[in-house]
């Protein structure tokens, strides 16, 4: 059995999962990226002393079992390639336990953690990017080592709201490609085109290629991809590459058209990470909405922002519904489109900060990436609420599109290899 | 589409055996149990063993075995058939969250079967004990009854502390 | 013979106690036992679904975690049929289906909710008198119910 077959073993801490009936499915999300669960063996002596040493006074005796097979992770009696953190939503006994231990494991391992809290609605669908994210961090550091680009290669993003295509040369970005997402296979096709005009190559010159984003599958078998990797390795992978930051910390943010991303990242390695978002009110598209409302374009929304006053404006988009409710009244009661646009920008990035930046340590510098990034207002906001500057690197837009086609060049070799 | 679901050994039960014996062991006891074993399943664990089958045939069986050491033997109800793949410690990597359950109870065993035999015997608990296992708030010291345990220290600090001046008094001159 | 609650519902000492003094212990395993032994559809372990949550919403509301829910769609039927129920108050210790303090809050709430039936409160022995103590005053207090049990 060669390495690639060698299953992952994902270490599993958890309360909850069973009893809410959706352990198949963080057994099934495993399962599809070729990982498996496991629980970490500990004896009943080793959770009294574990939990005693640890010195957080959970109540619930199956936390206290997670803190003991967290301490035999750290302590590598039990050997793990991940670590899955996982416990119901909405309790807070549990949400301290879960980011003690996946601060706990991220500072004293190298083991990459990922936590969720999930409900019975939790699908197997949800928790796959999530660990295909940790299985590519745990067998594939060689890849994802990877710091220059060579050749030409193409990177193609196909996110939920946009699709980007990205034309790399001798560690340049020679073409790019960025249409709004409709049919995901014409999508990519239009972009791919547009950055082949650009770059001024035929789609026969390119050496290899790499998919991220919710399309990956399809584009990445149409196209016979090279690599078809989820976003949360491409983006931290494209962040700091394209901030410059390849070595040493950072936190990647990335707010999404449809859900979030925050990473944290070592020598542009995700060791911790949260993806998702309760409601569409605190991604990009509360934001499009806003600027349809104000009746400007996306682009510029960011510059109205900036000479707004975002405390003037009382908003919440907690939830769409009730965000866009406070836009309409704020609009009625007269506020400037400018303040107006600050609230938005701001509530969103409150919205980012409070769900889900607190499932991160925020190490700077805090790189954002997204189409979102370049809207300035929300980054101004973001970097309020974080009290610290805010990199937006160039090309920024097209973040995952330049770390899957920096990290598709380390195939060309291989295909060499074997021609 | 979701995975339909067939159940095996519908109607059956399993119950746990523990044994916790200076005299028996599971072996001993599956040995017993495979003699009236009356078509039950019987599996030998490291505790004791695991009985499937119909109810009443498994409760004959435990019946017998009760009686090779009342004492030291403890039955239990368990939801799943003996060696069932989804709560194998094989397939979990760890022991499943009840195991830890049973250890900790394990560990009691020996109060339980010194009181089992005793109350066959006839001895009545003491008072003190009867009270050590009745549940209920520990009594908190009463509040004037602290005051005065918190004057008489003072007390007696302060007394300490002059006289431990007066000799560092006669250690200066 | 009557139905008796047992907490921790996991618990080998009270299940044996109870069975073994002539009545019946509701413990977890027996409601486990009815899903692992009920067709519907795959889901290992506990053979507990999203459903199991769903019915929680009978004694717990909708913003009270899943995994709370799903525990009490196993203890709610469970405390509705008992007779009477013997609850052991310092069992930190027990895992899994026991293993969420706010469950076993809410689990030994229902259990002193339920006025008509009689219950045994104590706590685990630590020495040799002790586990007579405990042994005792379980059997004496099972052996009550069947005296006061109406011959049919």
């Amino acid at each position: 059995m060669n390495d690639a077959d060698q299953k992952v073993r994902v270490a599993q801490l958890s309360c909850g999962p069973e009893h809410s009936g959706v352990q198949k499915e963080i057994d099934e999300a495993a399962a599809a990226v070729n990982a498996e669960m496991f629980f970490p063996d500990v004896t009943l002596k080793d959770v009294k002393k574990a939990y005693k040493e640890f010195g957080l006074e959970a109540r619930s005796a199956d936390l206290k079992l997670a803190i003991a097979r967290a301490k035999a992770l750290v302590d590598g009696s039990v050997e793990a390639d991940a670590v899955f953190i996982a416990t119901c939503f909405r309790c807070s006994e549990a949400a301290i336990v879960r980011n003690e231990l996946r601060r706990y494991i991220h500072n004293n391992s190298t083991l990459p953690v990922v936590s969720y809290s999930f409900t019975e609605r939790t699908t197997s669908g949800t928790l796959l990017t999530r660990m295909e994210a940790l299985t590519t961090i745990a067998k594939r550091r060689a890849l994802l080592a990877r710091e220059k680009q060579v050749g030409i290669t193409l990177g193609i993003d196909s996110g939920s709201a946009t699709t980007k295509a990205v034309i790399m040369k001798d560690n340049e970005i020679v073409g790019t490609g960025w249409t709004p997402t409709t049919e995901v296979l014409k999508s990519a096709d239009i972009v791919v085109n547009d950055a082949l005009t650009m770059a001024g190559l035929k789609m026969s010159d390119i050496q290899a290629i790499g998919t991220t984003g919710y399309g990956r599958y399809l584009i990445g078998e149409k196209m016979k991809a090279d690599i078809i990797q989820e976003e949360l390795t491409v983006n931290s992978k494209g962040a700091v590459y394209l901030a410059d930051r390849q070595h040493g910390e950072a936190t990647v943010i990335d707010i999404g058209g449809m859900d979030n991303k925050a990473i944290s990242v070592q020598d542009g390695i995700p060791g911790t990470f949260t993806m998702g978002g309760i409601c569409a009110g605190a991604s990009g598209r509360f934001l499009e909405m806003t600027s349809k409302r104000l009746g400007v374009d996306i682009t510029e929304l960011g510059p109205l922002a900036m000479k707004g006053l975002s405390k003037e404006v009382p908003m919440n988009s907690y939830c769409i519904v009730f965000g866009t409710q406070s836009l309409v009244n704020a609009l009625a009661e007269g506020h400037s489109k400018e303040n107006v646009a600050a609230a938005a920008c701001r509530s969103v990035a409150e919205q980012v900060f409070e769900q889900q930046l607190q499932e991160v340590d925020i190490k700077e510098p805090v790189i954002m990436v997204g189409g979102t990034s370049l809207i300035a207002g929300l980054v101004n906001e973001m970097g309020r609420l974080l009290q610290t500057e805010v990199v937006v690197p160039p090309y920024s837009q097209y973040i995952g599109s330049v770390g899957s086609a920096l990290l598709a060049s380390g195939f060309i070799d291989e295909k060499k290899k074997g021609e | 589409m979701p995975k339909e679901y067939n159940p095996e050994f519908v109607g059956t039960v399993t119950k746990y055996v523990f044994v916790e014996s200076p005299d028996i062991t599971p072996q001993h006891l599956s040995i017993r149990a495979y003699e009236i074993s009356q078509g039950v399943m019987i599996k030998e664990t490291c505790f004791g063993l695991q009985i499937t089958g119909m109810p009443e045939d498994v409760e004959k069986v435990i019946a017998a075995l009760r009686e090779m050491d009342p004492y030291h033997i403890l039955v239990k109800d368990r939801g799943f058939p003996p060696g069932d793949k989804r709560r194998c410690r094989a397939n979990l990597g760890g022991a499943r969250p009840g195991y830890f359950g049973h250890e900790f109870e394990m560990g009691l065993l020996r109060h339980i079967s010194k009181g089992l035999k005793a109350m066959e015997n006839g001895v009545k608990p003491n008072e003190k004990s009867v009270n050590a296992i009745t549940y209920h708030d520990k009594p908190l010291l009463d509040t004037e009854r602290l005051e005065e345990i918190a004057v008489s220290k003072s007390r007696e600090s302060a007394n300490k502390e002059a006289d431990t001046g007066a000799a560092n008094n006669s250690i200066t001159k | 013979m009557s139905k008796v609650f047992i907490y921790p519902s996991t618990s080998l000492i009270l299940s044996d106690m109870v069975a073994r003094f002539g009545h019946e212990p509701l413990g977890a395993a027996i409601k486990i036992r009815e899903r692992i032994q009920t067709p519907g559809f795959d889901s290992p372990p506990l053979q507990m679904t999203p459903e199991d949550p769903k019915k929680g919403l009978k004694y717990a509301a909708v913003e009270v975690p899943a995994g709370v829910r799903g525990r009490m769609a196993i203890f709610g039927p469970l405390i509705e049929e008992a007779e009477a129920a013997v609850i052991v108050n310092d069992s930190d210790l027990a895992f899994g289906c026991m293993g969420c303090a706010r469950t076993d809050e809410l689990v030994k709430f229902m259990i002193r909710q339920r006025k008509d039936i009689p219950i045994l409160e104590i706590v685990y022995p630590s020495n040799e008198d002790e586990g007579l103590a405990f042994v005792d005053s379980i059997k004496n207090f099972l052996d009550g119910l069947s005296a006061k049990e109406v011959p049919k």
